[in-house]
């Protein structure tokens, strides 16, 4: 994470100190109600490689103070994906709460369990965990095997790790799947059209509005096919949608 | 210095290009304004033609002693009956010359001469008195040239040449005509000769020219140390008017004006700002380099007052964008302070907000004025608040003393106190009470409410962090990950294979043979509970044996039990090894041949035995 965050300070073009400055000065200007400006700032820092859940919450802070929910939730919504920090969650819900639209049936519609693993585990740490546990595993199992009497307790000791470490290393491949083939987007503008197949002829079933998170299945042209929470699917402009 | 214009041409010949009038005879005369002057001055020569005839010519006076500043030339036509009633028509030619004189004592201005023809018509010669200095201020209600021939009064005035130009204008603001460059000259004036510290002054600085201008290329402005200064006029093209100092006409050229304010008291001497011109036509002007005059200033300090480094006249005003507010909502407070003066000089007090209040570093704006004869301006100071906790609050009067330098007194800028309310935010953040801080507010069972929920503020500081791509996929997180697994199937692999196929030693026929007898002791433990004592017992001796045979590398089978022992003895095994394997034979023989050894501890304890004596070996 440090040679990370210092590779990004020497790739853009502020110091640290700038950075900081930076980021106090669009503080002072959501303050005054200058949320444009503490929005280009904020916009800038991310531009230069200098994100992090801080920036992206107060990103997605000062959209919301100015009523913009689309990218408030979006921005949020990243910052929720790099921390778990309560504010980030509460700033969502008061989000969540001035959405528009209401879907139903959502909470009746469970998540798959793949998707809920993907969402609950830290893919670092998890990843870091599967490799401790798996080659000691195999590496007291290697100790084990040429030995003569007592090898049942490190034997079962090397199950016992290679067992984690298949289990976490099972939760890692999840995960990975999940990320390559589940994509969730937000809903940017005001309103959004969804129609029952892509093209501009297609009969409206139903609008989306801005801040709604949604999952998108397939493409096609200028259009996604998009899922909500309660499995509603319809087909929308992909423009105005915004991936997490 | 170069002369652009001739000075001291005073002899001109004039062509009077007249009417013939045989009638009248033709008569001149010269006649100047004054019979005393000072060397300053200027005064004025008339010379007279009357009835002159075709082709006359009239030689003007011509002397060193006198410099020409300026010429001009009227005519006018009279008709009046005569004797006898016939018409009699009278044609008169003036010519004006404006002079100064080049010393002093008594000078003589040569006459005047006509030429007609053959006739030679001659002035008489004038003598001037001329004195050190300058006279003409005593001398303001000189009586107009008189007029020898009865013509009306302002004759004979040119159109544009007013004589009272520069009348409006104190005579010490009167720019002097420079001697020797009076058809170009640069001069500075001061709109006063006193003022305040911090009072403002205007600086001017004009072209004078009796000649064609093409361009002034450039302008060097005098230091103005021990000044601020602003600009005020700079024009950018040539443009004149019209004045006649000391009775010539000049066009006069705006360069430059400036308002400039002192900033210590004292005598204080401008030097000469210094221009170089282009004269005459485009491509056939030349250069000349002019430098104006030296400017004086007594600059005073202000009066006894208050104190204060505001000069001007100046008003303040506030403006607040809502004074009835919620907690946590923004108010904008702006002060406007406008009028005249060095706006750039004026320091204003700070807003003095409430402690309640989180305020933000003002944004300043100024925009620079000016009026016809003073600059000045309006300087916006735009203050953000946040109030931090519900009440009522006042912010401050506000009473701001200056000095006003045309009433000459001191005056102030006051504001008076404003009242805000701060209301409990509906979804506002919850903000924390300060310890210590009182709210200003009449009711003492007024609670101060905090209210829960909306947004969450803002990260004051941030971790920067660069978003990383997931460690699982990295390029070598798979190849890591699967690496244990291949090394051990690899491992088994080649030990099954080397195995299979690899010849065999004398170490692995052991390690054969007792696993082996291992297994045998297994088929044993299988017979354990079913089957026949003896066969149990059989096949754990052959086990024993098997693997003893297995590990001395002998047959044991055909030996007596004490050489078996002593082999034992020679192979390493403990005493305790011994007596059990010895231990076990025996039980195996009895129990093959004796009743009561098939019962299952027996049974049991034999195996038991027989396993210990083969994992105590190794």
């Amino acid at each position: 994470m440090i040679s990370s965050l210092v590779l990004a300070l020497t790739l853009s073009q502020y110091t640290p100190q700038e950075a900081q400055a930076l980021f106090v000065e669009a503080n002072d200007f959501y303050y005054k109600g200058d949320y444009a400006n503490a929005q280009s700032r904020y916009e800038k820092l991310l531009a230069a490689g200098l994100g992090g859940p801080d920036v992206l919450f107060n990103l997605g802070t000062s959209h919301l103070a100015a009523g913009q929910l689309g990218p408030a939730v979006l921005f949020l919504e990243r910052a929720a994906r790099v921390s778990d920090d309560d504010d980030i969650g509460a700033n969502l819900a008061v989000a969540r709460e001035r959405q528009q639209d209401q879907v139903i049936g959502a909470e009746a519609t469970s998540v798959p369990f793949n998707q809920r693993v993907a969402a609950a585990i830290d893919e670092r740490a998890v990843a870091i965990g599967f490799l401790v546990t798996w080659w000691l595993g195999f590496v007291l199992v290697w100790l084990t095997w040429r030995r003569e009497g007592g090898r049942v307790v490190p034997g079962l000791i090397a199950a016992l790790l290679i067992l984690v470490g298949a289990a976490l290393g099972g939760a890692l491949w999840m995960t990975a799947n999940v990320k390559a083939t589940v994509e969730e987007a937000i809903v940017m503008p005001d309103v959004a059209r969804v129609r029952e197949f892509p093209g501009d002829a297609a009969k409206v079933s139903f609008e989306v509005h801005a801040g709604l998170k949604v999952r998108i299945m397939e493409t096609s042209g200028r259009y996604a096919r998009v899922r909500l929470p309660n499995a509603l699917e319809g087909w929308t402009e992909k423009e105005g949608l915004v991936s997490l | 210095m170069a002369r652009t214009g001739s000075a001291s041409l005073f002899g001109l010949v004039a062509v009077l290009a007249l009417p013939a009038f045989a009638a009248a005879e033709p008569e001149v005369t010269m006649q100047a304004d004054r019979e005393k002057v000072g060397v300053e001055d200027t005064f004025r020569v008339d010379i007279t033609v009357a009835n002159a005839p075709q082709g006359a010519t009239l030689n003007l006076p011509s002397s060193d002693d006198f410099e020409v500043l300026g010429r001009s030339q009227g005519s006018h036509m009279s008709y009046s009956v005569g004797p006898g009633g016939a018409g009699v028509v009278t044609y008169v030619q003036k010519h004006t010359l404006t002079l100064r004189a080049n010393r002093t004592g008594k000078l003589t201005i040569p006459g005047a001469v006509l030429l007609t023809g053959s006739e030679k018509l001659a002035t008489r010669p004038l003598v001037i008195e001329v004195v050190p200095g300058r006279i003409a201020q005593n001398d303001k209600r000189r009586a107009p040239p008189p007029n020898p021939f009865g013509l009306p009064p302002g004759f004979p005035g040119v159109p544009g040449f007013d004589d009272d130009a520069m009348s409006g204008i104190p005579d010490d603001l009167v720019p002097e005509v420079p001697r020797g460059d009076s058809d170009l000259f640069l001069r500075m004036t001061l709109d006063k000769n006193e003022a305040y510290v911090g009072e403002q002054v205007m600086l001017t600085i004009h072209l004078y020219s009796r000649i064609d201008l093409s361009t002034v290329d450039a302008v060097t402005m005098p230091k103005l140390d021990g000044f601020l200064s602003q600009d005020f006029k700079t024009p950018t093209q040539l443009m004149s008017e019209q004045r006649i100092i000391s009775g010539v006409a000049y066009r006069e050229y705006l360069l430059r004006q400036k308002a400039i304010f002192p900033l210590k008291s004292g005598s204080v001497v401008i030097e000469p700002a210094e221009a170089d011109i282009t004269t005459g036509l485009i491509f056939a002007g030349h250069k000349v380099h002019r430098k104006g005059n030296e400017l004086k200033l007594t600059v005073r300090n202000l009066p006894p007052g208050p104190a204060t480094t505001i000069v001007g006249r100046w008003r303040l005003s506030r403006e607040i964008s809502q004074t009835e507010i919620s907690l946590g909502e923004p108010v904008q407070v702006k002060l406007t302070l406008e009028g005249r003066g060095n706006l750039q000089a004026v320091q204003l007090p700070p807003l003095n907000a409430p402690p309640s209040f989180k305020a933000f570093d003002p944004e300043t704006s100024d925009k620079p004025s000016s009026s016809r004869s003073h600059v000045g301006g309006t300087r916006v100071i735009e203050y953000t608040l946040v109030p931090q906790q519900t009440g009522n609050f006042v912010l401050p009067s506000v009473s701001v003393p200056y000095f006003d330098p045309e009433a000459r007194k001191y005056d102030e800028m006051r504001l008076d106190e404003l009242a805000i309310t701060v209301k409990p935010g509906v979804g506002g953040a919850t903000i924390q009470m300060q310890p210590g801080v009182p709210t200003v507010t009449g009711d003492p069972g007024v609670k101060n409410q905090l209210i829960g929920g909306g947004l969450k503020s803002l990260r004051h500081t941030a971790r920067f962090a660069t978003p990383r791509p997931a460690l699982s996929t990295q390029p070598w997180f798979v190849p890591l990950g699967a690496a244990p697994l291949l090394l051990t199937l690899l491992a088994g692999a080649f030990v099954f294979v080397r195995g299979s196929i690899g010849p065999e030693t004398e170490d692995s026929i052991k390690k054969r043979q007792a696993r082996a007898a291992k297994k045998r002791l297994a088929g044993a433990e299988k017979l354990l509970a079913k089957g026949s004592t003896g066969d149990f017992y059989a096949e754990v001796e052959r086990a024993l044996t098997s693997f003893m045979s297995a590990r001395l590398g002998l047959a044991v089978a055909g030996l007596t039990r004490d050489e078996l022992m002593l082999k034992l003895t020679a192979a390493g095994l403990s005493e305790v090894d011994r007596r059990r394997i010895g231990h076990v034979l025996e039980t195996c023989d009895t129990g093959r041949y004796a009743p009561g050894m098939g019962e299952p501890a027996a049974r049991q304890q034999a195996m038991d035995e027989a396993t210990k004596a083969m994992e105590a070996w190794r």
